[in-house]
């Protein structure tokens, strides 16, 4: 890494004034931004170091019928959190809990998970310009490597969102609380993420000097409950190759209400309606959660080398159907 | 020279033969079957296992000498072309910069080549490693650019694949001989398998501290080493200085895998910079530079034809491969198991096809996994072909004794009759499938004596009763310290803990470089010889102290004297001895006749396939593996254990990527390069199946590369007969899998 500014702020409106103008970036774990430092992939003059203020921004705690929890949470924290074992928030304890490695969860952040860079080979290389990174004029990935790239939703940039907690707070229909140096603003989920993820989009929507501080889980509606599940090629330490998160309501056997929202596979994670729609009214089995994964993954554009993706991403769905079902 | 004979009873339980062996004058009695040992075959921890684990050990990577300046290398950018200049004058200009080395040269055409995403072009020495960084972004290099070929299917000399099987007509050399031998069978099978390139990774990266004295021109060298005097030799080439101004260090070593025979590009830099600084520098790879620039296991395309006769023994065997060993073109060689095959007629042909990527070097068992891959694919597959088990089919037509006992001792361990699952339709409606397969290792390595001067091992005893063993080759991860001192102690009849071993300093006796399993079985008997002779030297002190005659001695019980009579106990012993310690050197002889020149093991595996996503999980294996004599128990099996964990690694994860455009790498790191975790492991056991060999006064055989040939193999073939179609590309990641469950299932 180059020599930067390390900026260790006392408080949330100072750490957002001193990380306002590109040439500052915040730190909060560090996991994903380290990385980026010492690979020269960015080279900013300052630091803003906002895992300084932890104390005021890693409570996990039920505020009336709402979940809040801190940015600075870490995922082990959310993988071990009682509150969340409730089985309507089981969701975000699975996908903090398969997250990386336990020292990984250790360190980092719920905010910092939200939030990273993809994990796009080509974006990832000091040497490689691609249109992501803003150094060249087109997707590498889109004719090239691609195995682990976007199946949908890719516009002229075939990234995938790296989170795994994403997918489970928009299944969960979570927002998320940002401030600058004067105001503070409420997003929803998908509302964090571009809406057209085009290559010259970063990965989510906040601007300059925005710190995310919260992220509030709202009461789901009786009968609830929810589950994350990914498919990966090995059990330790590895980056899912699909994901999905699931919240359901079932009333006597019937399921009355749910969503779904898909990981890995595209720019954004994907909020699917129109595949949960489907799940209305009925009674779970095998053939309505097929019938609804094929749904959810209809009109699926995958890339030379990721067809497989579609496949897998359909049977992670299933996966986490039944999981929900069974909670 | 004066002989000595001896008759020796030698083999394992249910194979013994009596040999008469002339050893060498001064030479031990060597150990045989009838041997009873105190220490040698127990479980013994690694002697420097704490300091390893609390961090006390100091690798290279650790040492930090006062003044020190950090080594980085600039390195290729394109993979194929020439240098047609370099600039320095900016980066020399750089705060902080001491030091500068081009590693190419612009006016020689062969050295001027670029072969590879990584070829080094030069090498900065500055105060703190960031300013090298800074100073070789602004070396400025013009480039000539060419036509690269990452791909080795893009290669020349590649053959034709369709839906995945070479479709080139086989070579005409032997061919017509061989399609009458296929023709003569009542069942063939042929298919195509292809092994993914997979670098060494190891914890440590290559690398060196140098640091060059310029007032008595000697350079001092702390190394990432498998070969202490291949350091040696190579850097006083490299300066043109004498090899005894140059000392290696390497006391402990973070792993090698074969690929840190020489002080490579980046040790020759990091002595030129330290010369030229005059100060001393650090210079290791960094995680990319280990995986693009350090060698690797290269990958294999492979495709055998073969059949068996009405009696179900294999009569033909029909190989080919081609290597993709990188730019420079050679290396790519594989090996396939050939003990099944006495009675067939067999054809080997090899081409290595050569492309713009980091060349590949020797890694444990070079060639042989991918070999074996495909090999014991083709065994399975020719045990469906006769219709009867693989265990059966292999017992059937295996020639080695040795390995027919491991093959029988495995199955009942391993309740290899319960748990393979016989031919026939799968159930794909079952979300897990399990499976189990199996697969033969072979290996040949007796240790030797050296050249020049012979691999050697000193032993010191001192008065306090101190006893040190010495050698000045390394100890590269596998235990050799911990296998000097069971010796010296077996020998002594003291505690291992009362032995400090000495490895990795060039001014101790030569040792060889750890490749091909010869560091053991090469040092183990001259370690036995040096104790034996310091032995014999305080009998006589312990002699004249008793005033008895000197063969009266013995040592019984840790007591040194004459039975029944005046003995001493072996720190009183060691009182006679002055302030000169009693100190021997041990050669190593030749290997005498003994029993056999190979060792053989084999491995079992249990794989549980999830058929909705294709994941596959490694539930057990076991390995059952000879090596002569087995000498450090725990440590021998921690090789076996480690060997199928790399086994598990390379078979499910483990893959160089390449973007096919740059050439560069694209997962040269760890988290994109997968390797196998503590959350996908096994249950894993070893078996040792230890073998009086007689070969040397020790009977060790060389363990490091056997327990990683037959891995691969086994967990192939184990998905295969869990899904009832084989996958034949390794890694077999989940997309396979599902592809192979899909054509079997569209089959029907």
């Amino acid at each position: 890494m180059r020599p930067f500014q390390l900026v260790r702020p006392d408080n949330l409106a100072e750490a957002s004034r001193r990380a306002k103008g590109d040439k500052s970036l915040i730190k909060a774990g560090g996991i994903d931004v380290l990385d980026r430092l010492k690979e020269r992939l960015e080279n900013p003059e300052k630091l803003v170091n906002i895992l300084d203020l932890k104390t005021d921004l890693s409570d996990i705690a039920r505020d009336g019928a709402t979940l809040r929890i801190g940015a600075l949470s870490t995922l082990a924290q959310l993988a071990n959190a009682g509150e969340l074992e409730k089985s309507e928030w089981h969701a975000i304890r699975d996908a903090a809990g398969k997250t990386a490695t336990p020292q990984v969860r250790n360190r980092a952040t719920a905010g910092g998970n939200l939030l990273q860079l993809t994990r796009c080979w080509y974006r990832r290389s000091s040497s490689l310009g691609c249109a992501h990174g803003g150094d060249g004029p087109d997707c590498l990935a889109q004719t090239g490597e691609n195995r682990y790239h976007a199946v949908m939703g890719g516009i002229d940039c075939f990234r995938v969102h790296p989170s795994n907690l994403a997918p489970a707070l928009i299944a969960l229909d979570a927002s998320v609380r940002v401030r600058n140096d004067k105001d503070e603003r409420t997003l929803t989920m998908l509302e964090l993420y571009p809406e057209e993820p085009y290559a010259d989009e970063a990965e989510h929507t906040l601007v300059s000097g925005e710190i995310l501080t919260e992220i509030l889980v709202p009461a789901q509606p009786a009968g609830s409950r929810s589950a994350y599940r990914d498919s990966r090629e090995k059990e330790s330490f590895d980056w899912p190759t699909t994901s999905a998160a699931v919240r359901m309501s079932i009333d006597s056997g019937k399921i009355t209400d749910a969503r779904i929202c898909l990981g890995a596979v595209a720019p954004n994670p994907v909020f699917v309606p129109d595949a949960a729609a489907l799940l209305i009214g009925k009674a779970p089995s095998d053939e309505l959660f097929a019938k609804v994964a094929a749904k959810a993954y209809e009109g699926a554009e995958p890339l030379e080398k990721n067809q497989y993706k579609v496949r897998l991403g359909q049977a992670t769905l299933i996966d986490t159907l039944e999981a929900a079902a069974a909670r | 020279m004066a002989r000595e004979e001896y008759e020796m009873k030698v083999g394992f339980a249910a194979d013994q033969k009596t040999v008469k062996i002339k050893i060498p004058d001064g030479d031990l009695k060597p150990w045989d079957l009838d041997t009873k040992f105190e220490t040698v075959g127990t479980d013994v921890d690694r002697i420097d296992g704490i300091a390893k684990a609390t961090g006390t050990a100091k690798y290279t990577f650790d040492v930090n000498l006062p003044g020190m300046l950090q080594g980085v290398m600039l390195r290729s950018n394109i993979p194929s072309g020439r240098v047609k200049k370099i600039d320095f004058e900016a980066a020399s200009k750089m705060p902080g910069v001491r030091a500068i080395v081009p590693l190419k040269d612009p006016a020689e055409g062969r050295r001027n080549r670029v072969r590879w995403v990584g070829d080094p072009i030069a090498a900065v020495a500055a105060d703190r490693r960031e300013q090298a960084l800074d100073a070789i972004e602004k070396i400025v290099v013009e480039y000539e650019t060419s036509q690269a070929v990452i791909d080795m299917q893009d290669g020349e000399d590649a053959p034709k694949l369709e839906g995945g099987e070479i479709t080139s007509p086989w070579p005409d050399k032997g061919n017509e001989r061989m399609e009458e031998a296929l023709g003569e069978c009542k069942h063939t099978r042929s298919g195509t398998w292809f092994a993914e390139v997979q670098t060494h990774s190891a914890l440590e990266s290559h690398g060196h501290v140098c640091s060059w004295d310029d007032d008595k021109g000697t350079l001092e060298v702390w190394a990432s080493t498998q070969a202490t005097f291949g350091a040696r030799f190579g850097l006083a080439r490299a300066l043109n200085i004498g090899g005894d101004k140059v000392t290696i260090h390497a006391e402990y070593v973070g792993g090698g895998f074969g690929a840190k025979f020489s002080p490579g590009t980046e040790g020759v830099a990091c002595a030129l910079l330290t010369r030229e600084a005059k100060a001393p520098v650090k210079l290791m790879l960094d995680r990319f530079e280990e995986h693009t620039c350090a060698g690797n296991r290269p990958s294999a395309l492979m495709q055998i034809r073969a059949g068996i006769d009405a009696d179900n023994t294999i009569t033909a065997w029909d190989y080919r491969c081609y290597g993709g060993p990188g730019y420079r073109g050679r290396g790519g060689r594989t090996t396939f198991p050939r003990s099944y095959l006495e009675d067939a007629h067999v054809r080997a042909t090899q081409k290595d096809i050569a492309t713009n990527t980091d060349a590949g070097r020797a890694m444990r068992a070079p060639g042989w996994p991918q070999g074996y891959f495909a090999g014991e694919g083709m065994i399975d597959a020719l045990a469906e072909a006769a219709g009867i088990d693989p265990l059966e089919f292999r017992l059937h037509n295996e020639s080695e004794k040795l390995r027919e006992a491991e093959w029988r001792m495995g199955a009942e361990k391993f309740d290899w009759a319960k748990r393979w699952q016989p031919y026939g339709e799968r159930d794909y409606g079952k979300r897990y499938l399990k499976g189990a397969g199996m697969a033969s290792a072979m290996w040949g390595q007796m240790g030797h004596r050296g050249r020049g001067s012979p691999n050697a091992v000193k032993v010191r005893i001192h008065a306090d009763g101190t006893v040190e063993s010495r050698n000045g080759a390394q100890d590269i991860g596998t235990g050799m310290k911990t296998v000097l001192a069971m010796l010296t102690a077996e020998e002594l009849q003291i505690p291992v803990g009362t032995i400090k071993v000495t490895m990795g300093d060039t001014n101790d006796p030569a040792g060889p470089a750890s490749g091909g399993s010869t560091t053991t079985p090469s040092l183990a008997p001259a370690a036995r010889l040096a104790a034996g002779m310091a032995k014999n030297e305080l009998r006589t002190l312990v002699a004249e102290h008793l005033r008895v005659e000197e063969d009266k001695v013995t040592v019984e019980n840790g007591r040194w004297g004459v039975p029944g009579g005046k003995t001493l106990l072996f720190e009183e012993a060691c009182k006679l001895i002055g302030p000169q310690p009693i100190e021997k050197v041990g050669e190593r002889t030749s290997n005498y006749k003994g029993y056999k020149n190979n060792v053989c093991g084999c491995q079992f595996a249990e794989v549980e396939v999830d058929t909705r996503t294709g994941f596959v999980r490694v539930t057990e294996m076991l390995g059952i593996q000879d090596c002569g004599t087995v000498i450090a128990k725990k440590l021998a099996e921690s090789q076996v254990l480690g060997a199928m964990i790399g086994a598990l690694s390379y078979t499910l994860h483990e893959q160089r990527i390449m973007d096919p455009k740059s050439g560069r790498m694209l997962n040269g790191d760890l988290m994109m390069y997968k390797i196998a975790g503590a959350a996908d492991m096994p249950k894993l056991t070893a078996h040792m199946f230890p073998v009086a060999n007689g070969k040397n006064s020790v009977g060790a055989a060389g363990l490091g590369e056997p327990p990683s040939v037959a891995g691969p193999a086994a967990i192939a073939n184990a998905v295969a007969n869990a899904i009832g179609a084989p996958v034949r590309n390794i890694p077999i990641t989940p997309d396979q899998v599902l592809a192979a469950i899909d054509s079997k299932k569209g089959g029907k």
